[in-house]
């Protein structure tokens, strides 16, 4: 999550989006794991103003989502560090968005979709080579008997 | 058929009673006719039947409780569309291809791929939509659903979440008349799009397989829409002809071929039970691997019959929220997975894909290029005054629907080109296993024998011959009337020649018909249609015929 959250911050800082949006983002992330029906008004736009309130996260519980797993002595050693994020987040809770409309992306100009043409990829071989497991035609992984 | 109501029965002897037993029973009869028409291969084994056993009494308390209690059936649906290339890379998606050949870095999920949404996607979603009576969402979105599973390579599938394409429509459909008939009107809760998953395929046996499964990833990509209904069907048969309406919808539409058995409409039914006047719904269970009409429906009967009984005899604490498995060979619902809470898909919105505004103008062009809706094809048939069961079997197909509507335009009769379409056309279709785009007929050469027949040109019998003629080698009525001299005829003074040639040349019948055996009236005409090498006309033929029999008696 961290890193996930550092990378964001690059991201929108080097294509300079709108504020808002990567408050937006990290907000749903983070903050609210369950999504807010009415997604473009009240995640975005109303603000929690009061200063820096945004709570640090659970972190074993950030790790099993992500299916990454944190020794007692990591998760002590990352919390303070990802604290620091959600604190940095956290001021931007005092920008005022009233009168912005929310954006959760990058606007992009003109035609941004794609016709219904059949391309095949030509390097399949290559991407196939990556695989860590595979065994032809199909690509193994380990058994997995239960989805949720 | 027999034998798989028997093993069902045969295989919980105590558990499940015979009621819905009958019911299925009916069901697993239309469903096999009815896929006749759309598909094949939806039927199981017929072994010969060995003997139903005797019913316990816990059936006739299952009976009587069955009339306590109602349930409550919604079904999300999943239409794989028909797009050429995969809804965010220009993969091209066929069925059937070979394992991993048609992947990129993007439906791969490999890092640093950029999804481009397929255009045709969301016209197909607005077909959908639309045609569903749904409001449209101008300005929508996609969003990230995460889950971790080895057939979805970017551990998040692109979804819609809290803004779909499409919401608040509804679909109205004819029960068919062996079901007691009636109209039906379902709610639509919402059709989003979304991309479909690999497949994920668990080998048997080997040592080695107990530990991996292996991935295909030519699915992964291919676009979805997600249909949902309110929980507004009852039982078996409205569920199944909910899907067989949808399956309708979509072929109409063109947006899917809608098949089945290749997983292009997939059905995941939602189904709890609650005592009849309590409002509050009963636990859900969910029933996956449905993969045919008559599945759909039988689960939905069998899993009923397993919660009332619960309910019924006071272990309604059983029933517990759980996804099902439709066990086609043993004919039950066996439980997959139980849910131990919601599962947390965090979903947020796609940074990768812009969002999805459509203007009024778009919407209007597709609005108005729309095909005609089952639904309007079936309520104009019934104001051309056709019986349900007609205006069902000629609305199921829209290619049969459409010869039908050509051959009326090409002036035929509206009742007497149905009679053909759905008898002697049909079985023939059925015979050879042709679809009615394939036979040689053509609507306007039907509509031609039609009138033949209709002006006196040709007999009943030789329009049938010439029929399977048409049906089989194609050609013109005209052409195989001339070639075949096969006008009728209707000169009295010809027919009257072969009247009195059959009656010279059978004497004894003669004599016994004058001795009162009246009933030989039938062999003298067959003799005599026979002589005319079927061309008489009929109605002359026994005119004349009745005349000669009856002057010297």
């Amino acid at each position: 999550m961290g890193s996930r959250a550092l990378l964001l911050v690059k991201g929108v800082s080097s294509s300079s989006l709108p504020k808002n949006q990567l408050f937006c983002n990290f907000n749903c992330k983070s903050h609210f794991p369950r999504p807010n029906n009415n997604w473009v008004r009240t995640n975005c736009s109303t603000t929690q103003s009061s200063g820096p309130s945004l709570e640090p996260p659970d972190l074993p519980r950030l790790a099993q989502t992500a299916r990454i797993s944190l020794t007692p002595h990591e998760v002590e050693e990352f919390a303070p560090k990802i604290g620091l994020v959600i604190d940095w987040f956290g001021q931007l809770q005092d920008v005022d968005l009233q009168s912005v409309e929310p954006s959760i992306r990058a606007d992009t100009e003109g035609d941004s979709f794609r016709a219904d043409i059949p391309e095949t990829f030509e390097n399949r071989e290559a991407m196939i080579a990556a695989v860590p497991n595979y065994e032809e035609p199909y690509i193994k992984v380990p058994k997995v008997l239960n989805k949720e | 058929m027999a034998s798989t109501i028997f093993r069902s029965l045969h295989s919980h002897p105590f558990l499940f009673h015979p009621t819905a037993l009958i019911r299925r029973k009916y069901v697993i009869l239309y469903c096999t006719m009815r896929s006749a028409q759309t598909q094949t291969a939806t039927q199981e084994k017929v072994k010969p039947q060995v003997k139903v056993s005797p019913h316990s009494t816990q059936s006739k308390a299952l009976e009587k409780a069955s009339k306590d209690y109602e349930a409550v059936i919604g079904i999300e649906t999943h239409v794989q569309l028909n797009t050429l290339t995969k809804a965010f890379c220009s993969c091209p998606y066929n069925y059937g291809s070979p394992p991993n050949t048609s992947v990129c870095p993007i439906c791969m999920g490999l890092p640093g791929a950029l999804p481009v949404l397929n255009l045709k996607v969301i016209e197909s979603a607005v077909k959908v939509g639309l045609a569903l009576n749904c409001k449209l969402s101008l300005n929508s979105k996609f969003d990230r659903k995460q889950y971790f599973y080895p057939d979805l390579p970017k551990g998040y599938q692109i979804s819609q979440f809290d803004v779909p394409i499409a919401t608040s429509g509804y679909i109205d459909l004819d029960l068919p008349l062996e079901f007691g008939g009636g109209h039906r009107k379902f709610g639509i809760t919402r059709v989003h799009m979304e991309e479909d998953a690999g497949k994920l395929l668990h080998s048997e046996g080997g040592s080695y397989s107990q530990e991996t499964a292996e991935v295909d990833l030519n699915r992964a990509g291919v676009p979805l829409l997600e249909i949902v209904s309110e929980p507004d069907m009852r039982n078996g048969i409205e569920a199944a002809e909910y899907a067989a309406e949808l399956q309708r919808l979509v072929r109409y539409l063109g947006v899917s071929n809608g098949n089945m058995q290749e997983g292009s409409l997939r059905c995941d039914v939602n189904i709890s039970v609650r005592p009849i006047g309590q409002l509050q719904f009963g636990t859900k269970v969910e029933i996956k691997n449905l993969n045919s009409f008559s599945s759909v429906s039988r689960a939905i009967d069998y899993e009923i019959s397993r919660q009332v009984l619960l309910h019924s005899q006071g272990q309604d604490k059983e029933i517990v929220q759980e996804t099902r498995l439709w066990e086609e060979g043993a004919q039950k619902t066996v439980t997959m997975r139980k849910k131990e809470g919601l599962a947390d898909y965090r979903y947020f919105p796609e940074p990768d894909l812009p969002g999805v505004f459509l203007t009024t103008d778009y919407v209007d062009g597709i609005r108005n290029s729309l095909p005609e809706l089952p639904e309007t094809k079936r309520r104009r048939y019934e104001k051309m005054g056709l019986s349900m069961q007609d205006v069902l079997f000629l609305a199921n197909d829209m290619n049969v629907a459409e010869f039908f509507d050509t051959t009326i335009t090409k002036g035929a009769d509206v009742k007497l080109a149905t009679n053909w379409i759905m008898g002697d056309i049909a079985a023939y279709m059925k015979n050879e296993k042709l679809t009615i785009n394939e036979i040689k007929l053509t609507p306007q050469e039907l509509a031609e024998l039609i009138a033949s027949i209709k002006d006196g040109t040709i007999s009943g019998k030789i329009g049938k011959e010439i029929l399977f003629e048409l049906l089989a080698k194609g050609g013109t009525v005209k052409g195989l009337i001339e070639a075949k001299d096969l006008v009728q005829i209707v000169d009295p003074a010809e027919i009257e020649k072969w009247v009195e040639k059959v009656l010279s040349e059978n004497p004894k019948q003669l004599e016994q018909y004058r001795g009162g055996k009246t009933k030989l009236q039938g062999y003298f005409a067959g003799q005599v249609m026979k002589l005319s090498k079927g061309k008489a006309n009929p109605g002359l033929l026994n005119k004349i015929l009745l005349e000669k029999l009856n002057a010297k008696s």
